[in-house]
């Protein structure tokens, strides 16, 4: 519970925007899960713990659903305005973000299929340096945009939004890397586009993470900021009103 | 299982003051009325109010109450039992003198004329700002005179079909016309809940006004009725200005284009009702249409 979901006269509106604001946790805690095991199953060549992050892509894929059906009936019958209403849109956005934020742990687990599964020809463990430096970090904006969310807490949101220049200035760097490694031994090219491609579902995640951040800021501010510059989040966010 | 150590390139230095500072300045900031929030104008205004104050006696109803009403537009008037919100309606075409422990302080003109001008007649003032009750209250008479009944004592026509044309063109503007047509004798009593306050507008729209008050217009009426006088009222705003006092803020947010709202017979915010109804700056405003005023 928080100042956006209590204090209704109508007590039963306060518990139902309080079990969807849980349901955004629910489904947070879910997709970090997959995002840390799909990381772990990498690592430690685990072709098992990858097939569980596949199927586990459902259960976040299910509570999507759910929060869609409890928005819309909710919408029904409240009829929200202001931060009730802002509150709700928020967290239709914020679950959208967390699903496909499943969906690239999901990605990055199939990457540990390509590589481990069978006959499969293993990477040199230094192409996935940058995968798993990355997946700590963006794990982490994830965990701390939901924080701003739940806490409705700016500086840590725009904190976040700032992160996010510092993945993608990653991903760069990364690639660079990667480009200098086929420089040196170009029969690794297919090892390559496959931890690219892992490299980019990670940087999607920290875009994820931004834009709920960017929500936190609609949510608490009342301003739609998704298409602003980081200088026009930060002034929009010192704004008194 | 991994170790989450977030890259240091990326941790970046926050600006201070920041922490727990930006949360919602509606719900945090003190609930205090310092006049009123937003703007209180409008880019052409037909009624000006400025400073107005009403007592009831000794108690003071309203209170420093300033607010422009636009031509054609719809402003709703909300706030909780008590707030005068209907009072401050009454003053706009002088239904308070009807009280007589009422006195109204300050100005309200309509087109820069003061209707608080002790040489104004009050009868023509009414016609030009017609007014629509919470309950539908035809005339006992028959549906053709409930209409015919305001052009007749203001003396509008000078003929039957005269007079005939503007029963009949009320009657359409009033979106009755097709379902009374063949029983204009009839008695207006006989008619459903939503017919009679339709009649109701229809009389009000017979004299010309140009401002036309409604007070709870649809609050005896039900879903389909409160629809159709909705519809109405967006159709009238073409031609007229309405002011309409509502308790359902689902009905304000849906015909009005500005909202004002009155707390303690104070005028709390003012404002575009899109914006209103989405992001309130007043804490006060932002309690009560969400559900929250205890």
């Amino acid at each position: 519970m928080n100042k956006m979901t209590d204090g209704h006269i109508v007590s039963s509106y306060n518990k139902d925007l309080n079990h969807l604001h849980q349901l955004v946790i629910e489904i947070k805690d879910l997709a970090c899960k997959q995002i840390l095991e799909a990381a772990q199953s990498l690592i430690e060549e685990d072709v098992e713990t990858a097939n569980k992050v596949i199927l586990g892509d459902r259960a976040i894929d299910e509570l999507d659903i759910k929060a869609d059906e409890e928005i819309i009936r909710l919408i029904a019958k409240r009829q929200p305005v202001a931060r009730d209403l802002r509150e709700i849109m928020t967290i239709a956005k914020v679950v959208s973000d967390l699903e496909r934020i499943g969906d690239q742990a999901r990605r990055l687990a199939h990457l540990t299929i390509r590589f481990y599964d069978g006959d499969a020809n293993p990477p040199n463990h230094h192409l996935l340096d940058d995968l798993i430096k990355m997946t700590g970090f963006v794990n982490l904006m994830v965990e701390d945009a939901v924080s701003a969310f739940d806490e409705l807490d700016l500086t840590m949101a725009l904190d976040v939004i700032r992160r996010d220049g510092a993945v993608s200035d990653d991903f760069r760097s990364a690639l660079r890397r990667l480009s200098t490694y086929i420089m040196e031994d170009s029969r690794s090219v297919g090892h390559m586009v496959d931890v690219v491609l892992g490299l980019r579902a990670l940087e999607r995640i920290g875009g994820h993470a931004k834009n709920i951040s960017r929500h936190v800021v609609f949510l608490v501010k009342g301003k739609d900021v998704r298409h602003e510059t980081l200088e026009q989040v930060e002034a929009e966010i010192a704004s008194r009103h | 299982m991994l170790s989450v150590t977030p890259n240091t390139a990326g941790v970046v230095t926050l600006p201070k003051g920041l922490v727990g500072a930006g949360f919602a300045p509606v719900a945090d900031e003190s609930r205090a009325i310092n006049g009123t929030v937003g703007d209180i104008t409008a880019v052409d205004p037909r009624m000006t109010a400025r400073n107005v104050n009403v007592y009831y006696g000794d108690k003071l109803a309203i209170n420093d109450v300033s607010l422009d009403i636009g031509k054609n537009e719809v402003i709703a008037m909300i706030g909780p039992s008590g707030c005068g919100k209907s009072t401050f309606l009454r003053c706009l075409n002088r239904m308070n003198d009807t009280i007589d422990i009422c006195r109204v302080e300050g100005e309200i003109k309509l087109d820069e004329q003061n209707i608080y001008d002790s040489s104004l007649d009050v009868v023509p003032l009414r016609a030009q700002v017609g007014m629509v009750f919470q309950k539908p209250n035809p005339f006992p008479k028959s549906i053709y005179d409930n209409v015919a009944y305001g052009p007749r004592i203001h003396g509008l026509t000078s003929s039957k079909s005269e007079l005939d044309d503007i029963v009949e063109e009320s009657l359409l503007k009033a979106g009755l016309w097709d379902e009374v047509k063949d029983r204009l004798a009839e008695t207006g009593t006989g008619l459903s809940g939503g017919q009679q306050q339709r009649l109701c507008i229809a009389r009000t729209i017979a004299v010309a006004p140009e401002v036309i008050l409604m007070d709870e217009p649809c609050s005896a009426l039900d879903p389909i009725a409160t629809a159709r006088v909705e519809e109405l009222i967006d159709e009238l705003r073409e031609q007229f200005t309405i002011a309409i006092v509502t308790h359902s803020m689902q009905q304000a947010a849906r015909v009005s284009q500005r909202t004002a709202y009155f707390h303690l017979g104070q005028l709390v915010e003012v404002g575009k009702t899109d914006d209103i109804f989405t992001n309130p700056r007043h804490g006060l405003t932002e309690d009560y249409i969400t559900g929250r005023f205890g």
